[in-house]
C-alpha cells in the first residue's frame, strides 16, 4: 500500500514557464508502452542509464505500461497525482490534441527552442508536436516530443521477385506491370487486409499518388473543404478497384486482419504488403526468406507521421527533470540506438547505422521527411473514422460496392466531423 | 473462464445409469463433443504458448511447434512481475468473494427473512448495479475514488466489486430465503433464539452450500474483471493479471505466443482454484443433504 501514502500530496501543476520548475526534484516517474526488445524500449533504456549518471541523486521509477491503459485513460491517470512526470502518449487529434486542450499537458514551446527540438524536427514531424487551442494539429504551442518517426512504404519479398523476374519498381505503371506478371503466373502480388487500416493506407497511398501538400493542409487539418468526388481521393478510390478488378489483391481480404497480412508475408505467401515501418523489427527477426523494402513508386507523399510523444503531464513534480530526459533521447547516441534496433530515428545521422538494411530504412524516411513528403493517415481528421474507412474499403474489396458509392459512404462522416471540430 | 466449464459438471451426472440403451450413448456421445469443443481453443492456446513468434508467423497457429520454446513463459513472468500480479489477483479476488458472501447474506437475510416493507425495490435497486454496464460507472467510480484518496489503491477495487457482486449475490439468497420453511424459524423463535442466533445458527448452515457456490462465482467473475481494475489501478505494483496481459498487446502489433504464454499461466490460478473449491463445494451439498 505505498501508493496510499502518496496520495496525499496533492499536485501543484504551476505553469509559470521557465526551466527551474521542479529542478530540486529527487525523483522521476517515467513511463512508456514499447516493448523491452523493441527499438524504442533498447533505446529508452540506455536513456535512462545516461539519465541515472547525468542526475545521481534521483530516483527513477520506470514503469512499462499496457497500451490499452494509457489509450483508455490517460486523462484520468494525469489528472491524479498518481500519474508520472513524463511519458509516451500517442499523437494526434483525439490523444494528445484532446490533452492538451484540457490543459493537463505542459507547454514545451521554450524548452524546443532553448534545446534545439525545434531545429532538429522537420516540419511535418513538428507538425503532430503542435496543437492549437482547440487540440488540433499543424500549429500552436508545443506540447510532445517525437523521438522515433514512422511511414508507409512496400515490403517486398526478394526471393519471389527473383522467381517470376520481377524487378523492383520505381514508378506506379512499373508497378502496375509488375503485378500483372505476377498476376499472369497465378499469384496475387499485394496483401492487405480489409478488416483494419492496411487497406484504408493503400487507398490513402494511391490517392498521394496524384495530391500536394495542399491537399493534405486541406484533409488533415481542414483549411479547406475537400471534395471526395474529385481528385485524387476519386483517383485513390478507382484505381483501388481496378487493382481489386484486375486481381492484384485478393478478394478474400476483405476479412483479413493487420496480423493475417503480416504472417502471410512472413509465411512467404505474399510477394508484397503495402505498409508501415512499425513491421520493420518483427519482419527482421522473423523471416527467414531475403526481402527488402523500397518507397511506393512514385508518389512524393506518403502515409507516415511522428511517432509517439513524450509528454509532460501539467500534474508533473518534477518538470525540470523531465525535460532533461527528453534532451537525452534527442542525442545522436539514443538516435543511433534507435536506428540500429530497426526504429526509424528522427534525427539521427545514417552513417551511424551499421545495419545496411536499417540504413536504408532511415535514408528513405529521411527524404520523405525532408522533403516535407509525410502525409499522416487517412482516418486521422475525425473521430471513428476509422471505422468508417474500413467499412467503406470492405466494399470496394468485395466488389458490393462502386468506387462512387464508397466515396459518399466516406464523403458524409468526414464532413459531419469536421463540422463539429470547427464548432469545438 | 471457468464458468464456462461448470455446465460440463451437472452434465456429467445426467446420464441416468439405471436406463440402459442407445439414449445413455448418443447423450455420452454429445456431451464428450461438446466437451472437446469448448477444450479446442485451450487447446490451440497451449500449442502457441510454446511456439516461437517466427514459428507462428511462418506456420500459423495450427501447426505442431517446431521446438519447445519456454521464452514466452519466461518473458512473461519476468516482464510482468507475475508473483506480484498474482498476490493482487489473488488479494482482490479473495477478499471480494468473502466481504461479497458476507454483505450477500446479511442483506438477504434482512430482505428474504425480515420482509422489509419494499423489498421488491430494494432488490431491483440491487440489479440494477448488476445491470448497468462498467463504462458508464467507470468515471463517477474514478471521481469518488480520487476524492477519497482511494485512486490506485486495490481497497478501492475490492470495495467496488464487494458492491456489485453482492448485488446479484443479494438478489439471488433473498429469493432463496424467501421460501426459508417457516417452521424452523418459527421452533427457533420458541426456543428464545434472537435474530443473529437465528441467522448463525439456523439460516446459515442450511444456505451453506449456495453460499459457497457464490464464493466460488464471485471469486472467479472477480478475478477476470478488466475494465474497472484498468482504470482504477495505475501502478505495475497494484495490478492484477488481467491487465498484466493486456500489456502485451501494442498499439499495432501482437506477440501471439507471448501472449499465449501468459494466458495459460493467468489461467491456471482460476483453474486450480475452482478445482480445490470444487471438492468443498459437494462436501457442502451432501451435509445439507443429510439434514
Amino acid at each position: 500500500m505505498a501508493a496510499l501514502a502518496t496520495t496525499g500530496l496533492t499536485a501543484c501543476g504551476d505553469d509559470d514557464g521557465g526551466g527551474g520548475e521542479g529542478a530540486d526534484a529527487t525523483s522521476l516517474k517515467l513511463w512508456h508502452y514499447e516493448g523491452a526488445n523493441s527499438a524504442m524500449g533498447v533505446a529508452w533504456d540506455r536513456a535512462i542509464e545516461i539519465f541515472k549518471q547525468e542526475h545521481p541523486n534521483v530516483t527513477v521509477t520506470f514503469e512499462r505500461k499496457a497500451f490499452e491503459q494509457i489509450q483508455q485513460n490517460a486523462g484520468m491517470i494525469i489528472n491524479s497525482a498518481e500519474g508520472p512526470d513524463v511519458m509516451e502518449y500517442n499523437k494526434g487529434n483525439a490523444t494528445a490534441g484532446l490533452l492538451s486542450a484540457q490543459g493537463l499537458l505542459t507547454d514545451l514551446t521554450d524548452e524546443a527552442t532553448r534545446r534545439g527540438w525545434d531545429k532538429a524536427l522537420s516540419p511535418s514531424l513538428q507538425t503532430t508536436a503542435r496543437y492549437d487551442d482547440k487540440g488540433v494539429m499543424g500549429s500552436g504551442k508545443w506540447f510532445g516530443v517525437p523521438n522515433y518517426g514512422e511511414y508507409v512504404m512496400v515490403y517486398y519479398n526478394k526471393d519471389l521477385f527473383a522467381k517470376h523476374g520481377v524487378t523492383v519498381p520505381t514508378t506506379l505503371d512499373q508497378l502496375t506491370a509488375a503485378m500483372d506478371t505476377f498476376v499472369a503466373k497465378g499469384v496475387t502480388p499485394l496483401g492487405t487486409a480489409g478488416a483494419e487500416y492496411p487497406a484504408g493506407q493503400l487507398f490513402y497511398q494511391l490517392a498521394l499518388a496524384k495530391a500536394d501538400r495542399s491537399f493534405v493542409d486541406n484533409y488533415q487539418l481542414y483549411k479547406n473543404p475537400v471534395d471526395f468526388k474529385a481528385d485524387p481521393l476519386k483517383y485513390g478510390a478507382e484505381t483501388f478497384a481496378e487493382w481489386v478488378r484486375k486481381g492484384y489483391v485478393s478478394k478474400d481480404s476483405a476479412s483479413a486482419k493487420a496480423e493475417d497480412m503480416g504472417t502471410a508475408f512472413i509465411a512467404g505467401k505474399t510477394p508484397m504488403i503495402v505498409s508501415g515501418s512499425w513491421w520493420f523489427g518483427r519482419f527482421k527477426s522473423e523471416i527467414k526468406f531475403d526481402w527488402d523494402t523500397f518507397l511506393f513508386p512514385g508518389n512524393t507523399l506518403n502515409a507516415g507521421s511522428s511517432g509517439n510523444l513524450w509528454v509532460v503531464p501539467a500534474n508533473s513534480k518534477a518538470k525540470s527533470l523531465a525535460y532533461d530526459f527528453i534532451d537525452i533521447t534527442m542525442r545522436p547516441e539514443i538516435q543511433a540506438l534507435i536506428g540500429n534496433n530497426g526504429g526509424v530515428p528522427v534525427a539521427a545521422d545514417p552513417t551511424k547505422i551499421s545495419d545496411p538494411k536499417d540504413r536504408k530504412l532511415i535514408e528513405d524516411f529521411n527524404r520523405v521527411s525532408s522533403a516535407d513528403g509525410l502525409a499522416f493517415y487517412p482516418d486521422w481528421p475525425v473521430p471513428g473514422y476509422y471505422d468508417v474507412l474500413v467499412a467503406g474499403f470492405q466494399g470496394l474489396i468485395n466488389q458490393s460496392k462502386t468506387p462512387d458509392q464508397v466515396l459518399d459512404a466516406i464523403a458524409k462522416p468526414y464532413a459531419d466531423g469536421v463540422a463539429e471540430i470547427k464548432r469545438g | 473462464m471457468a464458468v464456462t466449464l461448470t455446465p460440463a459438471g451437472p452434465a456429467r451426472r445426467a446420464p441416468d445409469r439405471h436406463h440402459r440403451g442407445v439414449t445413455r450413448w448418443l447423450v455420452l456421445a454429445a456431451v464428450t463433443l461438446a466437451a472437446l469443443a469448448m477444450l479446442v481453443p485451450f487447446a490451440v492456446m497451449l500449442l502457441n504458448a510454446f511456439k516461437s513468434p517466427g514459428d507462428y508467423s511462418t506456420n500459423g497457429p495450427l501447426s505442431w511447434p517446431s521446438e519447445f520454446y519456454t521464452k514466452g513463459l519466461v518473458t512473461y513472468w519476468r516482464e510482468a512481475d507475475f508473483p506480484v500480479k498474482l498476490w493482487n489477483s489473488t488479494l482482490i479476488a479473495g477478499s471480494v468473494a468473502v466481504l461479497a458472501v458476507v454483505v450477500s447474506l446479511l442483506n438477504a437475510y434482512a430482505l428474504g427473512i425480515g420482509r422489509v416493507r419494499g423489498r421488491l425495490w430494494i432488490v431491483g435497486a440491487f440489479l440494477l448495479a448488476n445491470m448497468l454496464p462498467q463504462e458508464s460507472l467507470v468515471y463517477p467510480l474514478y471521481y469518488f475514488a480520487k476524492e477519497a484518496g482511494l485512486y490506485n489503491t486495490r481497497l478501492a477495487v475490492i470495495i467496488i466489486f464487494t458492491v456489485i457482486q453482492s448485488a446479484f449475490g443479494t438478489y439471488l439468497l433473498a429469493s432463496v430465503l424467501g421460501t426459508f420453511p417457516k417452521g424452523l424459524l418459527e421452533a427457533a423463535a420458541l426456543d428464545g433464539s434472537g435474530k443473529w442466533t437465528t441467522l448463525w445458527r439456523v439460516v446459515l448452515p442450511n444456505v451453506r452450500p449456495t453460499l459457497a457456490v457464490l464464493l466460488v462465482f464471485f471469486f472467479i467473475w472477480t478475478w477476470n474483471e478488466f475494465l474497472i481494475p484498468l482504470v482504477m489501478l495505475i501502478d505495475n505494483e497494484t495490478q492484477t493479471v488481467p491487465v498484466a496481459l493486456a500489456s502485451l498487446q501494442g498499439d499495432r502489433l501482437m506477440d501471439a505466443p507471448t501472449t499465449n504464454a501468459g494466458a495459460l499461466l493467468s489461467l491456471v490460478p482460476a483453474i486450480v482454484f475452482f478445482l480445490i473449491f470444487q471438492r468443498t463445494l459437494s462436501r457442502g451439498i451432501t451435509v445439507g443433504a443429510e439434514k
